[in-house]
């Protein structure tokens, strides 16, 4: 017996704008929980990070048409998703004294958490550590993989320089990570 | 011990997702798949206003000048109306202006499947 195949992201997209609401709602389902998952890392607020999830899907709902054949949707609404999540960081006047240091905060924070937790915690915790460009970078990798294109694409930057904040990122990461088993032990 | 970058890269990706809060989901589908269809459309709401101001004016000149200036002012747009279409050249304008609607809607070329959608349902909201 055939197994029919799930629709793909477009042809969901083409269908919701030949008035089937329903696609869409499949959609939502494939990737409210993602993107609610970066919208809370990168804001830290579970209210926030609902609000900016949903706004996100009602502008992509609102502009679904201006969405481009052979695009990726995931790629799409991570980049609404991240605006949405910017706007929101730049209303709140944190944003710009998050993005400037290029390093770990240093003082005692997610670091001192993390004792005692397990190993994705500890993760956690040390990705919660990074600067806001390295988190979202992260986060994204996490969410989309080595689609280092998508991940340019969603935060608007060239490729060389995801692929710098990536490897800065990891080695931040590493850093701390080994930091916390000195720690523990 | 110090992680190399493929068990780093392992890490990131075994790490689940955050928990959304619940409601969420149904929260978005209803202000998008699931939103409730507006009582009236835009062309609904102009036509029920142009309908409206029409109204208002017909009572206005009703009250203000009485039964003779609501007549005279009917009997004005009725003369010009009948001028405009007796007029053999503005006919002839009109009726050329409508054969070439008609005949080029029959060449259109294909539209963007989100364009045809949209006017579609625009035209089925109607």
């Amino acid at each position: 017996m055939a197994v029919k195949a799930l629709p793909e992201d477009g042809e969901l997209v083409a269908m919701t704008l030949r008035g089937n609401p329903e696609s869409f709602a499949t959609l939502v389902e494939r990737y409210d929980r993602a993107v609610y998952h970066l919208a809370y890392r990168t804001l830290h607020d579970v209210e926030e990070a609902r609000d900016a999830t949903q706004e996100a899907f009602f502008k992509a709902f609102r502009s679904l048409r201006t969405f481009k054949t052979g695009a990726k949707f995931s790629t799409w609404i991570f980049a609404i998703a991240y605006h949405a999540c910017c706007d929101r960081l730049n209303r709140r006047k944190h944003y710009v004294s998050d993005e400037m240091p290029d390093r770990a905060d240093s003082g005692p924070g997610p670091e001192q958490q993390a004792i005692a937790l397990d190993e994705a915690s500890r993760l956690r915790c040390a990705i919660d550590a990074l600067p806001e460009k390295y988190r979202t970078v992260i986060t994204l990798f996490h969410l989309q993989g080595k689609q280092y294109e998508e991940i340019a694409t969603v935060l608007g930057l060239p490729m060389g320089t995801v692929k710098t904040h990536l490897f800065r990122a990891k080695e931040q990461l590493r850093r701390l990570l080994s930091g916390m088993e000195v720690t523990e032990s | 011990m110090k992680m190399d970058d493929s068990e780093l890269e392992r890490a990131i990706f075994a790490l689940p997702l955050e928990e959304p809060p619940t409601g969420l989901r149904s929260s978005i589908l209803l202000a998008t798949a699931y939103r409730p269809a507006p009582v009236f459309s835009l062309w609904d709401l102009a036509a029920l206003g142009a309908s409206g101001a029409i109204a208002i004016w017909l009572v206005a000149l009703l009250v203000l000048g009485g039964g003779s200036l609501f007549v005279h002012t009917l009997g004005l747009i009725g003369s010009f109306a009948s001028r405009f279409f007796s007029n053999a050249t503005t006919l002839a304008w009109l009726a050329a202006g409508g054969a070439t609607a008609i005949w080029l809607s029959l060449f259109t070329a294909p539209q963007p499947a989100g364009l045809l959608s949209y006017r579609s349902r625009r035209r089925a909201g109607r």
